[in-house]
This record gives structure tokens, C-alpha cells and sequence, in this order.
């Protein structure tokens, strides 16, 4: 008896749950329904979720015919590729040297490096402005990712796995006349592929969603991002709902699909990350 | 004996070499942690004491004037009590809401997968697309939220109701990464523990503040500390949708010193904003930590 009341119990538990995360992705379930809405569904009251049919897409024509969206993507996946591809090869280098070499001052370097991860980059966005506008940058893909080079957190997990790496190992390969960067390159980087891979995942999408720092340093249309693109489709034209939430759509949905699709990796990243506490 | 003379030989011949290799592997990235790090946070920190012009040079020592113009605008103290009522409203309600959502979703049961994945998804969904999405459903006349609760406020318009706005979009956009960090700390609770506390009689509320509470406080301490360091850095859904207004209501430290720097070129005050709010926030970091002494279990 008591048995079945509580899988009943639970039962509901779970029901309750699943209506909790309908509630919360309803924002986005709204967003994708108003793209296929005409302006007067809009006007119309009262106010509906769903369209009157999927079948309009002229919102969407119009979001690549108002702006160049597909500059903006390619944009978006330069600028994302290439500073995560950065980032992770300086943290690669970096935990490789913590963890292999013994040099005076590297305990005091760790420590400043990973005192960086105490400084919330938005403080730092205008300093940064000055410096990155001086190198010249402005309006290049190089000027929106250089500020993030430096990843602390990536660095760190790296060295706490290589440290789990045997010693002999490498030392092995040396006898072979195995070069330290070769080593790293052909026997070590492929133990860390999982780690790499979900560290590599999770930047790219920081990068990809990122707003502030892309707004600041790209002054030329041509070189927006899809996501600084998105806000200004609302500046073009002030009230046309469906059209932004077009825009809202086409650069929310990619994101989302190839988050599912690699959700195993992310949520390996998830359990890495209390240990930065 | 070949191991011992390989090493001998190796002590031999390397540690110059060793040296210098060693700091080629670490050169590149302390360059950048260097230069986009240590370098706009002393430049900030110089900026602020003194006179700088709109190309960003330092012209004169200000001592504590720029401090004493920010203390004295109407916009720095609209920005810090907004700032510090978003901290204080946001980080408990995201660490009350996700954990109770973790809490419910921990044991793996058949619609988990399917709720985990719901619960989750949020996480990818970019800033900008989640602020174009609230506008329109804020929206005083075509908008849903209104509709559904039968009120005709103008949420981004009014100053009552702007800051709400804006608190509901970033607990919004906090659910899923939080959601995820409590699931697998809740998954990772022994299950000897809870069942053992169960045949004792525990009922789901005992074993939820006596056993797996206690067992995730240092997943919490995490989420605490995070929650509070983004929270005080809120500048983006302003940005997009109010632009601090209206009257000052939704105006915050981040968006002021991005008014200030990059809108009007005064760079020593983005800079003075710029420390305080680094100050702040490292302060409530540090005294989190001391409270939390103690009452964190680490397994």
C-alpha cells in the first residue's frame, strides 16, 4: 500500500517537474511561435502562443533581406573558433609546463594566473577598449577574441589532469628522443581528448553567445556578430515584433541544436566545476 | 642501472635548457593574462586618481576628485542600490529555485532524461535572443505576461516595474547552468547514505537538509559565490532593453561605467565605477567564504 502511494507521489513529483520546465522554456517556445506570426496576429486581442500557421515564413526572408545575416554568422563562427582554438592551445602549453617542467618562480606564476579568474572581465571591458583600439584591432576578429586568450579556469583543469598522468611516461618518450612538444602533441593530447573536446565546446559557445565585448569593438556593420546583429534589428524598424523574434529564432535555434547534440560533453563540463571552488 | 644513467645524464645536460623551455610553454599565455588581465586592472586602478582624456591619455594627478564628482551624481548611487537590490534578490531566488528543481529531478526516473534536457536547454540560448524574446512578452499591449495576469504595466517603461523585468530575465537566464551544477551534485550523494537514512525512518525533507544539503554545501558555496560576482557584473539586458531608465531605475555599476567610458569618453570615471564595483564584489566574495567557514562539508 505504502508502496504505491509513494510511486504516486512520485508519479506527480515528476509531472509537476515536467510542467515547471515546460513553464520555464515557454519564453523560448513563444519566441519560436511568434516568428511564423504575421503582424496582425499580433495586433489582434487577445494575444495567442501559437501562430495561425507554421507555414509563414516571411518573417524570416525578411531578417536576411534587412540584414546581412549570413556575414554575420560567418562572423560569429571565425571569431568563436578561432579564440577557443587559441585559448586552449596557450592553456595546453601552459599546463604543460606547470605540471612537466620545475622552474624558479613556478609557483608564483600558477598563482598569478590563476588570480586572473578573480577578475570579472566586465570590470576590465573599458581598460581593454583603450588598449585593443591602440593595438589597432578595432573591426577584427583577432580584436574580439585577444581578451579572452588567457583562460585561468582551462588551464587549471588541464594541469589537475595531467598531474594524473604518469611521470614515467614521459620520460619513456624521452629516452625514445621524443621531443616535449611532440610528446604532447601525439601521446599526451589524445589521454586529454574528452577534457579538450568539452573545454573547447564550452568556450566556443561563451564565445558565440557573447554581446559586450563584440558590440565595443566592431564599429563597421560588416563585422558584427550574429548576436550584436540580433539587437539591431530592432533599431532598423522599432515595432516589428515578428521580425525580431525571427531573428531571435534563426540565432537561437542553431545554438540550441548543437548543444543537444553535445549535451553529454557540457554536462561532463558541469561536474568539473564545482572543483574550481 | 640504464634508468639511473639515463637520469644522471639527464640532470646533466638539461637544466638550463629545462629552464628556458619551461618558460616558452608558460610565455604565450601569461603574455595575454599579462596584457587583458593584470594591465587594464593597474590601468583602471592609475585612471581613477587621475585626469584622462578622450583618447585615453593621462593629463594630471586628480587624487579623489573623480571619486568625489561619482559620489555626488544622481546616476553612481541610482546604480549602486540598484546593483546591490539585484544581488540580494537574485541570488537567493536562482539558488532557492534550482535547487528545489534539482531536488526534484534527482532520482533518475522515466521522464528525467526528458525534463533534465527541458531544464537544461535554456543554458544555450544566447543573451541578446533571451532579451528580443522579453521584450515582446513584456510588451504592455501585445504582450503574454500581461495578458495572463490580467495587468496593464508597462514592464520596461515603468519605473516600478523595470527593475522586476529585469531581475525575471536574469533568474531566467540563470535556471539552466545552476539546474545542471545541483542535479549532478545531488546525483553524486552517496546512495548508501540516503537509503540507510531512509530505513531509519528519515522522511524526503529530513533527508533533503540533514543528509544531501550538508553533502552539496560546497556545490552551493560555488553557486553562491558565481551567482553573486554575475550578478553585480548585470549590465547586458539593460543594455538591450532599457538602457538604464526610466528615470535611473535599471541603471547598474556595469552599464554606468559603460555609459561613462565608452559613450562619453571619461575614462577616469568608467575607471572609478569600474574599481568599485571589482571592490564590491570582491568583498562579498571574500566575506561569503568567511561565513561559510565551517558550515561547507567537503567529502
Amino acid at each position: 500500500m505504502t508502496k504505491k502511494r509513494r510511486a504516486a507521489a512520485l508519479t506527480a513529483l515528476d509531472l509537476l517537474a515536467l510542467l515547471m520546465a515546460l513553464l520555464v522554456l515557454f519564453p523560448v517556445f513563444y519566441g519560436v511561435c511568434g516568428a511564423f506570426k504575421t503582424p496582425e496576429e499580433f495586433a489582434a486581442w487577445p494575444p495567442t502562443v501559437l501562430p495561425n500557421s507554421f507555414r509563414n515564413t516571411e518573417n524570416f526572408t525578411r531578417v536576411f533581406a534587412q540584414a546581412p545575416m549570413g556575414r554575420y554568422y560567418w562572423n560569429s563562427f571565425v571569431m568563436a573558433t578561432m579564440t577557443s582554438a587559441v585559448r586552449l592551445v596557450l592553456a595546453v602549453l601552459a599546463a604543460y609546463a606547470f605540471v612537466f617542467f620545475d622552474f624558479p618562480g613556478h609557483r608564483t606564476c600558477f598563482f598569478l594566473l590563476l588570480g586572473t579568474m578573480m577578475m570579472p572581465p566586465d570590470t576590465l571591458t573599458i581598460a581593454n577598449y583603450q588598449t585593443v583600439s591602440r593595438m589597432g584591432l578595432i573591426d577584427t576578429y583577432v580584436g574580439m577574441g585577444i581578451v579572452s586568450f588567457a583562460g585561468a579556469s582551462q588551464m587549471f583543469m588541464l594541469r589537475q589532469h595531467f598531474l594524473t598522468s604518469p611521470k614515467a611516461l614521459r620520460e619513456a618518450a624521452m629516452l625514445d628522443g621524443c621531443g616535449d612538444l611532440r610528446f604532447l602533441v601525439s601521446i599526451l593530447a589524445p589521454t586529454a581528448s574528452p577534457l579538450l573536446m568539452t573545454l573547447f565546446l564550452q568556450s566556443f559557445l561563451t564565445q558565440w553567445n557573447a554581446y559586450l565585448w563584440p558590440l565595443l569593438v566592431t564599429n563597421r556593420p560588416e563585422m558584427r556578430t550574429v548576436q550584436v546583429g540580433l539587437t539591431m534589428l530592432t533599431t532598423v524598424d522599432g515595432t516589428n515584433y515578428e521580425v525580431m523574434l525571427a531573428g531571435a529564432a534563426v540565432v537561437m535555434l542553431p545554438a540550441m541544436l548543437f548543444y543537444a547534440a553535445l549535451r553529454r560533453f557540457v554536462s561532463r563540463a558541469m561536474e568539473n566545476g564545482p572543483l574550481l571552488s | 642501472m640504464q634508468m639511473q644513467a639515463a637520469k644522471r645524464r639527464d640532470r646533466v645536460r638539461r637544466p638550463g635548457e629545462r629552464v628556458s623551455k619551461g618558460w616558452l610553454f608558460l610565455l604565450p599565455m601569461a603574455v595575454f593574462a599579462f596584457l587583458f588581465q593584470y594591465w587594464p586592472f593597474l590601468q583602471t586602478a592609475v585612471q581613477s586618481f587621475c585626469t584622462v582624456n578622450f583618447r585615453g591619455d593621462i593629463t594630471g594627478f586628480a587624487g579623489l576628485e573623480n571619486f568625489r564628482y561619482l559620489f555626488s551624481r544622481r546616476e553612481f548611487s541610482a546604480a549602486l542600490r540598484n546593483t546591490l537590490v539585484l544581488t540580494a534578490v537574485n541570488v537567493p531566488v536562482t539558488l532557492a529555485l534550482t535547487l528545489l528543481l534539482a531536488w526534484m529531478t534527482a532520482g533518475r526516473r522515466r521522464l528525467s532524461p526528458l525534463t533534465e534536457t527541458l531544464f537544461a536547454l535554456p543554458m544555450a540560448v544566447s543573451m541578446a535572443s533571451v532579451a528580443m524574446i522579453f521584450r515582446v512578452l513584456l510588451n504592455p499591449t501585445v504582450g503574454y505576461v500581461n495578458y495572463c495576469l490580467g495587468l496593464n504595466v508597462g514592464w520596461l517603461t515603468d519605473r516600478h516595474w523595470a527593475m522586476p523585468a529585469i531581475l525575471i530575465m536574469t533568474v531566467w537566464m540563470g535556471i539552466a547552468f545552476n539546474y545542471l551544477l545541483f542535479l549532478s551534485a545531488f546525483r553524486a550523494v552517496p546512495k548508501e547514505l540516503t537509503d540507510s537514512a531512509s530505513l531509519e525512518g528519515a522522511g524526503p525533507l529530513r533527508l533533503l537538509f540533514s543528509v544531501q544539503l550538508p553533502l552539496i554545501s560546497p556545490t552551493i558555496l560555488y553557486v553562491v559565490c558565481t551567482n553573486t560576482v554575475q550578478a553585480m557584473m548585470t549590465n547586458g539586458p539593460v543594455l538591450i532593453l532599457t538602457q538604464g531608465g526610466p528615470a535611473r531605475s535599471t541603471m547598474t555599476l556595469i552599464y554606468l561605467m559603460y555609459t561613462s567610458g565608452y559613450g562619453s569618453s571619461n575614462y577616469s570615471l568608467a575607471a572609478c565605477v569600474s574599481l568599485i564595483s571589482f571592490g564590491l564584489t570582491l568583498l562579498f566574495t571574500l566575506l561569503i567564504f568567511t561565513t561559510e567557514r565551517g558550515k561547507v562539508h567537503y567529502q
